[in-house]
């Protein structure tokens, strides 16, 4: 099968392992999410709040530029647990808006043209497809959550002057595992509800409709029953609780409106399974032609 | 090539197929039979989309079930509906599937460009996918089984909303995959002639059990000619004289005459011994026994359960 003799050619050079096709997918699915300039673009959004983060740090510990730029006024630059907290927030939260984003993308091109029995007719599992997606959610929101916030957090080692890194090293892990955790939540909620719709911008829609209208939805449940566990809906607030104690940063949320962690660790691995049995339903589906 | 032992593979609780059993070993293997037969059922099966609820199909010597993946390295599937990535051009589909298939990278985009002008889609190879035509996508789909150079390719209803034209480039191309030898082909359609065209055995299905499983190729070198003729005259020396050439020849008294050619015979020598004998023919219907009846026989005749065919 060569072009200029226009014949087959049996292929008989080295394959690759099979553990490896599932980076295929996630190789093939960035490009995908990075050929838009709308995500280039909702990326560097989500920088501008790691670059004034970044001054901030700076001046905290340049006693020179805070007396030039804020003539020795040093309120509001303590960099500590709680200063992470609203870095972890603010960028968790525009992870959300990338993942409305990137999420349809990487799953409606595939059934849209109802590829799915081309691709899992390949040696690759129901699994290895979502994975690969999942690998490829996952990296870029990781750019824009725990990746940044870390290296906010070295750079602030860094420039202070006191050993503070030791002193703080429950930030770091509380940054990484809040940032993870939400993302990995955001990644397999997008994946699931991009399956089963089939256009792009009803998808990006549902995302923020599955987060937030459960969250109206449980405020008024809570109101109605004067109960705290109508919260368990509102993911906004299960996840700020969450970020709250990994950081160990006290709550200011009134008293008895705090949710136990056991329990919001079960409501997001409920999410969690209901995504999966979603997916798994939908990928069966339409894996096979149906005659 | 293919094993099926009691295959039973049950679908929404009903059985689809039904005890299949059966050896396929030819180079290219027909898969007919009307509609709801078990045709994508079965292909699927082998494909691991859908366990057998009992009995094993294997391929390769591979169990559908246990070895899955390694079953779909050897294969190469073209899907009968649209099956493809829209926004993608021709050449990075290709060679996404090939790489998924285990290519490496660099390999696997020399193959794309290599499968794509092979199945005449090198002046497109850069387009987007949803502005290919229908032949185009077909082919596309052929162009992706192939790259990663399969050893067993699945082709499901390849001509399928085609053009004659573009038909007869299928047919030929699928012509020369099977002259070079290498690839073994399984392919399903409706059309008979396709799979006259292109298939050395069929195997019928019918009610998801096996109605028939022949080699073409033996049919044909065993077919026989058929002529029916209505005649005006003394029929009698007449069909002497035909059995005298070694035709099987019955007359009937309304001055029809049925008669079995051998393939030495040709018609112009009917011709020629109604002529010294005096006959008129007025009507001469002649009819070879062809893959549409094989497939009509099999459709009247009750379809096995379980009983081992092979060639």
């Amino acid at each position: 099968m060569s072009v200029f003799k226009h014949e087959y050619r049996a292929y008989t050079g080295p394959v690759t392992s099979l553990p490896s096709r599932i980076v295929v997918l996630a190789r093939y699915a960035l490009a995908e999410a990075w050929s838009s300039k709308i995500t280039v673009a909702l990326f560097i959004a989500s920088m501008i709040p790691i670059v004034v983060y970044l001054i901030i740090i700076y001046l905290a510990n340049n006693p020179i530029a805070r007396a030039l730029i804020l003539r020795g006024n040093s309120g509001g630059l303590d960099i500590n647990a709680s200063f992470f907290l609203k870095v972890l927030a603010s960028q968790c939260w525009l992870a959300l808006v990338l993942t409305a984003w990137i999420a349809p993308r990487l799953v409606s091109f595939d059934l849209a043209d109802n590829a799915l029995p081309i691709l899992l007719s390949h040696p690759i599992s129901r699994f290895g497809y979502v994975l690969g997606k999942f690998i490829a959610l996952f990296s870029c929101l990781s750019l824009v959550t725990w990746v940044p916030s870390l290296l906010l957090f070295a750079y602030q080692g860094y420039t202070s002057p006191q050993p503070w890194v030791n002193a703080h090293l429950r930030v770091a892990v509380g940054l990484f595992a809040g940032c993870t955790l939400w993302i990995a939540l955001l990644s397999i909620l997008g994946l699931a509800l991009s399956s089963w719709v089939k256009w792009r911008m009803v998808a990006t829609g549902c995302i923020f409709a599955a987060v937030l209208i459960p969250a109206g939805v449980g405020g008024v449940v809570s109101a109605i029953l004067r109960t705290k566990w109508g919260l368990l809906l509102n993911l906004p607030v299960m996840m700020s609780q969450l970020w709250h104690r990994l950081m160990g940063v006290p709550d200011s949320i009134r008293f008895g409106r705090d949710i136990p962690s056991t329990a919001i660790a079960a409501m997001l691995a409920l999410i969690c399974f209901v995504c999966v049995v979603m997916l798994n339903a939908r990928i069966r589906a339409r894996e096979v032609v149906r005659g | 090539m293919i094993e099926l032992d009691g295959l039973e593979v049950r679908l929404g609780g009903r059985t689809v197929l039904d005890g299949l059993t059966g050896e396929l070993r030819g180079n290219a293997i027909g898969l007919l039979g009307p509609n709801g037969a078990g045709k994508s059922t079965l292909i699927n099966t082998l494909l691991g989309f859908h366990e057998p609820a009992r009995g094993a199909a294997r391929v390769f010597g591979l169990d559908t079930r246990r070895d899955r993946a390694r079953i779909r390295q050897g294969i190469g599937y073209m899907p009968e509906n649209d099956s493809f990535i829209g926004n993608m051009s021709g050449v990075r589909f290709v060679r996404f599937m090939a790489e998924l298939a285990g290519l490496p990278p660099g390999e696997a985009l020399e193959r794309a460009h290599e499968a794509l002008f092979y199945v005449g889609l090198g002046e497109v190879r850069y387009r987007k996918i949803s502005t290919y035509s229908l032949g185009m996508k077909q082919l596309i789909k052929l162009a992706q089984a192939l790259a990663h150079g399969p050893r067993l390719l699945i082709l499901d209803e390849p001509t399928n909303g085609l053009d004659p034209m573009a038909r007869q480039r299928m047919i030929q191309t699928i012509q020369e995959i099977r002259k070079e030898g290498s690839i073994r082909l399984l392919i399903s359609s409706h059309l008979l002639r396709d799979i006259d065209e292109t298939c050395d055995e069929v195997l019928i299905l019918k009610q998801g059990r096996v109605a028939a499983l022949r080699n073409i190729e033996e049919e044909r070198r065993s077919n026989r000619n058929f002529i029916e003729m209505e005649t005006v005259g003394s029929t009698a020396e007449f069909c002497e004289r035909l059995r005298g050439l070694g035709c099987e020849c019955a007359s009937f008294p309304d001055g029809r005459v049925k008669l079995v050619m051998p393939d030495t015979i040709d018609v112009r020598d009917v011709y020629v011994l109604a002529s010294e004998n005096k006959i008129e023919i007025r009507r001469i219907n002649r009819r070879r026994d062809s893959l549409e009846d094989i497939f009509l026989r099999a459709m009247e005749s009750e379809p096995a359960r379980g009983d081992l065919v092979s060639i």
